[in-house]
């Protein structure tokens, strides 16, 4: 009986003792799960989640078939997080013995490190082989934690410097700094993005929601051939260095499109080194080089002449034995001569015969043509830094202008002006704007001289270079027409002892499939258009039709000997 | 009596067996959720890794058929020269289609 009562007694102790257990870990509970919640929860969510900066990877440009010309790729770049000076600077020094930077590069870093920045960076966006000689150090214990690496992109050019002003280049933090990666940026950067994480103890994430969805930069199809862009680029550059000038341009359309198929700039440059780029350097003359256009230009003039049939073609001009005065400014001729036809004015390419079809043809009628043809206006391609060129309303010109205006001169043009310009006879007559892109929405087509008058018009550009000024452009069995050019430079306002030579043409004369504008800017020696123009026009033509297939008609047996 | 009392635990035990049976399916759709958001993320990463060596893998592709450095080893490395004139021949086709 006693025995019973005490084991009760027990039995209510340990009741006890258990209930107040039970109830202090309810309290508990009630402490972290009621009162304690809110700062409990933050706690957690500090531990496990996260918001993810997610970079936008610009898009890859690509040539007409698909071949790369920029693309983005992830790399590695290094930073030092600096809790200690000492030891940061032990890094820079193991860093820099492992990959050398240079002199004012490693003491600016020694430099914010004293200063006791605490994220420095050691070099950003490393080559992988770069990278993988200084990874160690990120492993090493002595460097661990004080080296570190971030992903980033990098910008790739892998043909190195082709089509270099077409496609510009970009900064350290991928902002557009010419090309097309400037006037599509927008479309081709995208937008970065924000994804919430859940992670566990081992930072593993398993579970995901976007704040804001990135938007991948759009991928760019040029309009641009890589083979035709370096055929250009090779034979300019080779034409330049021959001829000891300062640059040259070329542009090259598709006759029946006006799609740009190669624009070439001399100097060239490194795109993936832009920030390092002399801005001379970085100028894409084919858009921005000012000049005037000289006997280039005639050929708007016989445009004009043959639209508003200010003369026959046969009518002969007196072209005063090379020697000619309008008003007090005498007009001359390389080779005199006493009278020309209107086709031989042009292609013989005589100043004084396109003054006389110009004060023939009037300042309103042949303004109306060059404005139709597209000058003192931007041609309204997808670059930046685009020229107006320099075209003044017949109510300014002088007494002058007019004979001037019709060789070329008092007029200021760029290449690509001048290409679309030779393009209008080589597409029937319409003015087409040049496309850079391969999907470029198509603007309405412009007429800028009559069907039959551009089929005159490249019958006498074919004489040019068939019998005239224009001969060392031709290739035998392929007919071209073209029209030389060479004019004075301007220099702080007036015209220099230095020249611009230029041609202009397009092939095959009778089905035109490209067309072709080069200039030389200021050579040595030789400057006439048809000495240093014309044989770089030449050059070009006959590696782009090879390229293209345009086989020159020649004898039925044995075949085509090219 | 006793048929009714066992009646009621059976009752109770098939409650229990249902509540328990709800209870662990909770848990194991709550874990199935979690591994696939483990197996997604994985995935993910992966396609991004993918993507990457792609566009690394291209980058090479089009370095290695640069024109530039195809003509400098066609010319340095394999000597070949630029035709001359005439040493092009393009035969015309044969009339007969062959």
């Amino acid at each position: 009986m006693v025995a019973s009562r005490q084991s009760k007694k027990r039995f209510l102790a340990l009741s006890l003792v258990l209930l107040a257990w039970v109830l202090a870990i309810v309290l508990r509970l009630f402490g972290l799960q009621v009162l304690g919640y809110t700062t409990y929860m933050a706690k957690i969510r500090a531990q496990t989640n996260r918001v993810e900066e997610l970079h936008s990877k610009r898009g890859t440009i690509t040539d007409r078939h698909g071949e790369i010309l920029a693309i983005s790729l992830q790399s590695k770049s290094a930073f030092i997080s600096n809790k200690d000076a000492a030891q940061s600077l032990n890094v820079l020094q193991r860093f820099c013995q492992r990959l050398p930077l240079p002199g004012v590069q490693r003491a600016a870093i020694a430099r914010r490190i004293r200063r006791g920045d605490k994220f420095v960076w050691l070099k950003r966006k490393l080559t992988d082989e770069e990278y993988l000689r200084v990874r160690p150090l990120a492993e090493d214990a002595a460097t661990a934690g004080a080296v570190d690496f971030l992903d980033e992109y990098r910008r790739v050019y892998p043909q190195g410097t082709l089509a270099a002003h077409v496609l510009g280049g970009v900064g350290i933090d991928e902002q557009a700094l010419g090309g097309v990666e400037t006037s599509l940026d927008p479309e081709i950067k995208g937008r970065g993005g924000r994804l919430k994480v859940l992670v566990d103890a081992r930072k593993r994430i398993f579970q995901f929601r976007y704040l804001q969805q990135p938007v991948p930069g759009r991928d760019v199809h040029l309009s641009l051939s890589a083979p035709l862009q370096f055929i250009v680029e090779r034979e300019l550059a080779a034409a330049v260095a021959a001829h000891g000038a300062a640059g040259g341009a070329v542009i090259m359309l598709d006759s029946r499109s006006g799609e740009v198929l190669a624009m070439a700039s001399c100097p060239s440059y490194d795109p993936e080194a832009i920030w390092n780029t002399a801005p001379a350097v970085l100028r894409n003359k084919a858009i921005s080089f000012l000049y005037d256009p000289g006997s280039t230009f005639k050929v708007v003039l016989a445009a004009s002449a043959l639209e508003h049939r200010a003369c026959g073609r046969q009518e002969t001009f007196d072209c005063h034995g090379g020697v000619f005065a309008v008003r007090n400014l005498r007009i001359t001729d390389v080779h005199p001569y006493a009278r020309l036809s209107f086709d031989d004015i042009i292609v013989q390419s005589s100043n004084i015969g396109a003054a006389q079809v110009g004060l023939r043809l009037g300042g309103e009628r042949y303004y109306d043509t060059i404005r139709r043809f597209g000058f003192g206006r931007r041609t309204g391609i997808l670059l930046p830094a685009e020229e107006n060129g320099i075209l003044h309303p017949p109510a300014d010109w002088s007494g002058v202008s007019l004979a001037f205006l019709s060789f070329g001169y008092e007029i200021a043009v760029t290449p690509l002006q001048m290409a679309v310009a030779f393009n209008v006879p080589a597409s029937g007559g319409l003015r087409l704007r040049p496309l850079i892109l391969r999907d470029e929405a198509r603007p309405p087509e412009e007429r800028a001289l009559a069907a039959g008058c551009s089929e005159q018009l490249a019958e006498i550009m074919s004489a040019v270079v068939r019998r005239g000024t224009g001969t060392k452009a031709a290739i035998e069995g392929l007919e071209i027409a073209g029209k030389t050019g060479t004019a004075h430079k301007v220099k702080t306002g007036r015209y220099a002892g230095s020249y611009v030579s230029s041609f202009g043409g397009f092939f095959p004369a009778a089905d035109p499939r490209l067309t072709l504008f080069v200039i030389i800017d200021e050579p040595e020696g030789l400057h006439f258009g048809g000495d240093v123009a014309a044989p770089l026009f030449r050059a070009i033509a006959e590696k782009a039709m090879l390229h293209l297939g345009i086989v020159p008609a020649g004898p039925a047996e044995g075949g085509v000997r090219l | 009596m006793m048929r009714r009392r066992g009646r009621s635990v059976l009752r109770l035990a098939v409650l229990a067996f249902f509540i328990f049976l709800v209870l662990f399916t909770y848990s194991g759709l709550n874990l199935m959720n979690v591994d696939l958001g483990y197996r997604q993320h994985e995935q993910l990463r992966q396609e991004a890794r993918l993507r990457l060596e792609i566009d690394a893998l291209r980058a090479q592709r089009a370095e290695l058929l640069s024109l530039e450095r195809i003509e400098r080893v066609a010319r340095e490395e394999l000597g070949y020269q630029y035709p001359q004139p005439g040493q092009i021949v393009r035969i015309a086709e044969a009339d007969d289609g062959r």
